[in-house]
């Protein structure tokens, strides 16, 4: 039982580092607050046009930074903020490249925007140097989507596609209010919690919003992988594919299984997550495809069935993240932590979440709160009558 | 007014307090005036489980010894920092001839947690490179004037550490 309670434990821990590691690598408070003052200031400013196309466009957040998964990129300052610019009144009849020219137009009369705009594929891009960039995609209504769907333009710009950035933000949140279910271990029932031993039984690790946490945790992996391994980085599986499989294996674990702890629970995810891939075999050869739940005819492996080596990155990928997460638990010491936390997220977030621990033992030290307990180690902040507490002193010695 | 000093534990009182406190949980063998006691330290949950031995005697500083894993091998050619040897490793774990370990002191309530705690910074020190334990690195013979130094610590406030 007392092992079993060790283990526990570094569940917890283990929790605790990578809910540090999504803190220091996903976009700030204040920055959130900043980019909704900015779009807010871009929505007004397009909705104020004479241009009859722009008639009551609105504009609205969608991917990572509307669902809460956002991952800072590896080599850049700058957070992608996506924003969609919906005109309500449009149809199909609008080429895609006249709205956004349209949008353009209006962007470049204002010298503010002007000098910070990008022209992108299907976008315009704002950007806000060190802090963030504000991507802007037209879109406008599906009427042939019975779930509110809309159209955006295609890569090259040439024909509406099916999509529904609402819907698809509405559907994740949805899951992410999903209460997984985890078993009550025997050793932390209240009857053995009494019992010395097991006692004091620490703050433990969790996860701020698990579903939101898996998916930083896929995206900072992949980024790592694909620059570790030299790929090319147009072949990285994208975002929403990711996110979408992550999401999807989050609600069949959560509505099936009973775990043991948060990292129980990831690990089962991840593994899953190619359960949710369809395949099917079109003359002799492969086919993938990851719907779009929300809306009809949006396949998010689209690419992999043109270019096929996106699909085996993707599997090489998905394995090595399995692997590297079910690991975790093997780690021996906190340096041993340190290293496995950089092979797989990159040596910053490594060398945040050790310092975040060893800053917290210290201060505890410096403020007397320092205690230490039978088979866990030294504890933080919680006082417990059976636990030692460790009294001052000076390291001494060359 | 002057209050009379605690008086010192025995090698048989610190035997049998090591003993009964779970924290550090071991055997040992008790001598007349000193003995040896095994105990194992962990100072985190992910951390390595070490196997300690305390050397005691009653006209000593009690001495801690890392058995296993072997610290210098972890360390991968790198000096330990704070211990008074490398191998076989004896850590420096408080400020000797001064008043942070006296002998009327229980030993399970100090050089057992200090003991965790030289470990989680050594942990620390193996993937950081650096101590962020504090401590103080003496100047060779500083151990000598040290005497001294401490009698006047009665009078004066401590000196500062390294944090």
């Amino acid at each position: 039982m007392l092992h079993d309670h060790r283990l526990f434990l570094r569940d917890g821990m283990l929790i605790g580092a990578l809910e540090q590691m999504c803190a220091t690598l996903e976009i700030s408070q204040s920055q959130t607050t900043l980019a909704q003052e900015r779009y807010e200031g871009v929505g007004g400013w397009l909705a104020e046009s004479d241009d009859p196309l722009l008639k009551a466009i609105g504009i609205f957040l969608q991917g990572s930074t509307a669902i809460g998964t956002t991952v800072k990129p590896i080599g850049s300052n700058e957070h992608d903020v996506d924003l969609v610019a919906h005109v309500p009144g449009l149809g199909i009849w609008v080429e895609p490249t006249a709205l956004k020219k349209a949008i353009g137009d209006r962007l470049r009369e204002n010298g503010h925007y002007e000098p910070l705009l990008v022209e992108m594929g299907r976008c315009w891009r704002l950007v806000y140097a060190n802090e963030f960039h504000l991507d802007i995609t037209p879109s406008i209504p599906n009427r042939d989507c019975n779930m509110g769907g809309e159209y955006v333009p295609d890569r090259a710009l040439k024909v509406w596609k099916p999509s529904n950035p609402k819907g698809y933000k509405a559907l994740f949140l949805e899951r992410v209010k999903l209460v997984p279910r985890f078993r009550v271990m025997k050793g932390l029932q209240a009857e053995d919690r009494a019992h010395a031993s097991v006692e004091p039984y620490p703050e433990q690790g969790r996860f701020k919003g698990i579903l939101q946490r898996i998916v930083q945790i896929l995206k900072r992996h992949r980024d790592v992988f694909i620059l570790a391994n030299d790929l090319d980085t147009s072949l990285s599986p994208i975002s929403v594919l990711v996110t979408t499989l992550a999401s999807q294996s989050y609600e069949y674990c959560v509505r099936t299984n009973v775990y043991d702890s948060e990292l129980d629970l990831l690990v089962d995810v991840i593994k899953r997550m190619p359960d949710f891939i369809e395949t099917r075999t079109v003359n002799g050869r492969m086919h993938w495809f990851v719907w779009n739940e929300t809306t009809k005819g949006e396949n998010f492996a689209e690419k992999w069935n043109g270019e096929p080596r996106r699909a085996e990155v993707f599997y090489a990928w998905h394995s090595r993240v399995l692997n590297d997460i079910g690991r975790l638990r093997d780690v021996e010491g906190l340096d041993g932590l340190k290293q496995r936390l950089s092979d797989s997220f990159g040596p910053a977030p490594a060398k945040a979440v050790i310092d975040s621990i060893t800053d917290e033992m210290s201060l505890s030290r410096r403020n007397g709160l320092l205690t230490a307990a039978p088979h866990v180690g030294l504890v933080t902040g919680l006082a417990s009558a059976t636990a030692t507490p460790v009294r001052s002193n000076t390291f001494f010695g060359r | 007014m002057r209050f009379a000093e605690p008086k010192p534990l025995t090698a048989a009182q610190q035997f049998l307090l090591l003993r009964k406190n779970p924290l550090s949980a071991g055997n040992g063998t008790l001598g007349s005036g000193c003995f040896e006691w095994r105990f194992r330290a962990t100072p985190t949950p992910l951390s390595r489980i070490y196997e300690a031995r305390l050397e005691f005697a009653s006209d000593r500083s009690p001495r801690v010894y890392i058995e296993t894993p072997d610290l210098v091998l972890l360390a991968g050619g790198k000096k330990l920092p704070h211990v008074y040897e490398q191998s076989p490793t004896r850590l420096c774990l408080y400020l000797p001839r001064t008043y942070e370990w006296q002998p009327w002191m229980r030993l399970d309530q100090t050089v057992v947690p200090w003991t965790s705690l030289w470990l989680f910074y050594f942990e620390d020190w193996l993937g950081e490179g650096e101590w962020r334990g504090g401590g103080e690195h003496p100047v060779p013979r500083d151990v000598e004037r040290r005497v001294s130094r401490s009698r006047l610590q009665r009078q004066h406030p401590p000196r500062e550490r390294i944090e």
